[in-house]
């Protein structure tokens, strides 16, 4: 095939390249690689596949540079053969260079931190990625992702009558446990100082660390507010290239914190919304922000160093490790104030190695959870990071970072390691005490722990009333669903296959299903589909619990609409119980 | 200009070879205008955290990473730091080449003494020894077969060969290698000159382009807060 053959997504992206403004740092990256293959082993992915030479990092650079070569740097015009300069012909072409850039590299900049040369491998396969994007050759999940937030105007697509839902829905929990609703999440409100920006996935999945941190803001009688819009401080323009993106998402949360007359903007625990939203918004939107733009470890930091939150580290005794999340640690310097939040709020803190700038993606970076066609290569390459994991012997990897807390879970699950994943936030509001009597009672200082533990203990019988279905073809998995289910108060039915669990569902009608995709006969995306598309029962809240992260895509690709949670296998107690209470408030609230 | 009586032949590879210097210095000037052409990323955003860092130190540090293996990882474990000697020797073969072959047309004495042939002589045998065992890694090992384009291969060839020629040239000059008279040295300088004209179009052009990257990629950290490296 010649150069005159090149398809329409060829020539379109040959013309982005030529026109593309790049600042001389990527170009000085483009033109300084010697082919070294120093940074070789600093690359989970190359470690973890040593008879795979694709999994080098200057192999991925290559992809861009080769291109570049051929497009913008003369040599590569007189002498492309002999430098190596080459351009894509087809479509298939496209589709070969989207998956080196998205299924082969998180973008975690280890490599670049390794390279004599200085050369940022990272920031050019997201150059590669940024046209890929732009000639709309990206993974599924990316598209979808994307178009969630520049349409929605946040990543998960949540809605505004959901998120205020939320939101009230964790007031009340407050009032519950403290017994009065002075610590109700305000939403904005003008004048705050302090504007709590969020993690779409707290709406969407876990909104118990939206309590922590009211529970937190509240405790340090800040003057704070959360935005109604304008409220996602994640940022998949960072993922997908697409600086656009990545500027309008950031205009729409300065420019909420301006409008609400915010003085300090606060970022949820999350590293690539903390640069991104920190670091890269303002140069991508091409805006000098006003105010400071801080993460909530900073401001949890401050608080006790300023005596505002008095905290028990006593309450975390389990031995803890820290994971840098690449975005913080090596894109942001950002590494040493967790640790020390840490040190105040645990008592057995064991430093995980290598850290810090030299740590290991959790395998979950720069999108790749929401790219579930490259998962098998994602769990391969997690490797490393279990073997470091299992080496610090810590029951609880702390992270600050949403991404890597999906990251690290799955790779906690897939090599079996016996440990969990949380979060700073988790864990201060788990140490913090309050000076205040808790309802009916009179202790003068009650310990309040606002995250999983206690949350287990007040949703005791929280689901009393609802009727639930449990789908699953292993029998120890439904008893264990059950029997959590069941203790939360709720009544369950019981389906071991699909058939199975139409037949209960049409005849017991009930408030919510958990379903298990992978089952035999029938499987879960099959029954899924045909519960969506059978009207007597299409409006059931479903909730999707699987031992297969891959198989989220093909759920979500279903031409019905999607279901109301979803849940990776072993899921706890209490996670279950929390879930499955969202999924029905949410529903509750919409009725 | 020379002070030693060459014979016309080797005047004339004399001239050449200073000919193609001038020549690489023209191209070197170009490179680097259209590497300025394109315009300067300043950074918006607040300094990420200037306790640690700020752009200034981070570049500062970053041009030094040279000289301090113990900096990165991949030159700090035992395979890295043995590839780092290698660089060393292979660099300091280059410098002792330069040098020999600009000295040798300037002033002859000043390579031609014992302390310096040793010198030259030892670095660019050295160098030799280095560079056929970067061939080997190169030929030998998938991943850099995968991702070494021909400019690779020929680069790291053309200067093998140098380097032999060069060890060659410094015995003539240090009277060792009579029965040959100019002819080690003739074929040395032709192949600086070659090498000259050459390496403005390869990879070995990267000694232009090191202390931009490495200053750019260290302000860009620095300004973040991550550079100079951090671990316990
Ligand atoms: S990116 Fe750096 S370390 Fe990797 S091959 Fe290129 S020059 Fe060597
Ligand atoms: S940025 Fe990270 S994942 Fe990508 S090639 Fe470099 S080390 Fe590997």
């Amino acid at each position: 095939m010649s150069e005159s053959q090149k398809s329409y997504k060829v020539r379109k992206l040959e013309e982005l390249l030529r026109n593309k403004k790049l600042p001389r740092q990527v170009v000085g990256s483009l033109v300084g690689c010697i082919h070294c293959g120093m940074c070789h082993e600093s690359c989970h992915y190359a470690l973890s596949s040593p008879d795979d030479p694709r999994m080098t990092p200057s192999y991925k650079a290559d992809q861009i540079r080769k291109l570049f070569k051929r497009y913008r740097d003369w040599t590569g015009r007189v002498f492309p053969w002999w430098v190596g300069a080459h351009t894509p012909l087809t479509d298939e072409d496209l589709e070969r260079l989207k998956d080196i850039a998205f299924g082969t590299c998180t973008n975690c900049r280890r490599c670049t931190f390794n390279c004599p040369m200085g050369v940022d491998t990272a920031t050019l396969n997201r150059l590669m990625r940024g046209l890929l994007t732009s000639v709309g050759v990206m993974p599924e999940g990316v598209r979808v992702v994307s178009k969630d937030q520049w349409e929605i105007g946040n990543q998960m697509g949540v809605l505004k009558e959901d998120f205020l839902d939320t939101l009230e829905w964790m007031s009340e929990e407050l009032a519950e446990e403290l017994g009065h609703d002075r610590a109700a999440i305000p939403v904005d409100k003008q004048g705050s100082k302090v504007v709590y920006a969020i993690n779409p996935r707290e709406a969407k999945y876990d909104p118990r660390t939206i309590k922590s941190a009211a529970l937190i803001f509240y405790a340090a009688g800040e003057s704070w507010t959360m935005a109604s819009e304008g409220w996602d401080q994640t940022n998949f323009g960072l993922f997908s290239g697409d600086d656009q993106l990545g500027g309008a998402a950031g205009r729409r949360v300065f420019d909420k914190v301006a409008e609400l007359g915010g003085e300090r903007l606060v970022i949820s625990e999350c590293g690539h919304g903390y640069r991104s939203t920190r670091c890269e918004a303002p140069n991508w939107a091409g805006v000098t922000v006003p105010f400071v733009m801080e993460s909530s470890v900073m401001t949890m930091l401050r608080y006790i160093k300023e005596g505002r939150i008095k905290v028990d580290k006593t309450k975390n005794s389990a031995r803890v490790t820290y994971h840098d999340s690449c975005n913080l640690a090596r894109s942001c310097g950002f590494y040493e104030e967790p640790r020390e939040l840490l040190r105040l709020v645990t008592t057995d803190f064991q430093e995980m190695h290598p850290n810090r700038t030299e740590n290991y993606c959790c395998t979950g970076g720069g999108g790749a959870m929401s790219m579930s066609e490259y998962a098998p290569r994602r769990l391969k390459s997690g490797r490393v990071k279990a073997d470091q994991i299992a080496a610090t012997g810590a029951k609880i990897v702390v992270t600050s970072c949403h991404n890597c807390v999906d990251g690290l879970g799955d790779v906690i699950k897939h090599y079996k390691l016996d440990c969990q994943v949380k979060q700073l936030v988790d864990l201060v509001a788990e140490a913090l005490v309050l000076d205040e009597p808790k309802p009916a009672e009179e202790a003068p200082q009650v310990a309040v722990t606002a995250a999983a533990g206690a949350a287990a203990q007040r949703d005791g019988r929280s689901l009393t009333g609802r009727r639930i279905l449990v789908v699953d073809d292993e029998e120890d998995a439904r008893t264990f669903l059950s029997m959590v289910l069941e203790d939360a108060g709720a009544s369950i039915f019981q389906a071991a296959d699909g058939a199975e669990a139409i037949r209960v569902a049409l005849k017991e009608r009930p408030d919510l299903i958990t379903l298990d995709l992978s089952m035999p006969g029938k499987d879960g995306i099959e029954t899924f589909t045909e519960l969506r598309r059978t009207p007597q029962i299409a409006q059931i809240q479903v909730c999707i619990i699987t031992g297969h992260p891959e198989f989220r895509k093909l759920i979500y690709d279903r031409p019905v609409a999607p279901p109301e949670g979803y849940m990776n296998k072993p899921v706890k107690a209490e996670d279950l119980v929390a879930n499955v209470r969202r999924i029905l408030e949410l529903e509750k609230r919409r009725a | 200009m020379p002070q030693h009586e060459p014979s016309s032949l080797l005047a004339t590879v004399e001239a050449v070879h200073w000919m193609a210097l001038a020549f690489m210095g023209t191209v070197y000037a170009l490179r680097l205008w259209w590497l300025f052409r394109f315009g300067r990323a300043s950074d918006r955003s607040a300094p990420g955290n200037p306790a640690q860092s700020t752009a200034l130190r981070g570049g500062l540090y970053s041009l030094g990473n040279v000289v301090m293996p113990w900096a990165m990882e991949s030159t700090r474990k035992p395979k890295g730091l043995a590839f780092y000697a290698t660089f060393v020797i292979f660099h300091l073969g280059v410098v002792a080449g330069i040098s020999l072959a600009f000295l040798s047309s300037l002033d002859r004495a000043l390579v031609a003494g014992p302390a310096a042939a040793w010198t030259l002589g030892t670095a660019l045998a050295a160098a030799f020894l280095v560079a056929l065992y970067r061939i080997a890694r190169r030929v030998l090992r998938p991943v850099l077969r995968l991702i070494s384009t021909p400019d690779d291969y020929f680069s790291l060839a053309m200067l093998t060969v140098w380097f032999l020629l060069g060890v060659c040239a410094q015995a003539h000059v240090a009277g060792a290698a009579r029965f040959a008279g100019d002819a080690y040295l003739i074929a040395f300088l032709l192949a600086t000159s070659f090498f000259l004209v050459y390496v403005p179009f390869s990879k070995i052009s990267h000694y232009l382009y090191y202390p931009f990257t490495r200053y750019w990629i260290g302000r860009t950290l620095g300004h973040r807060g991550s550079y100079p490296y951090s671990r316990s």
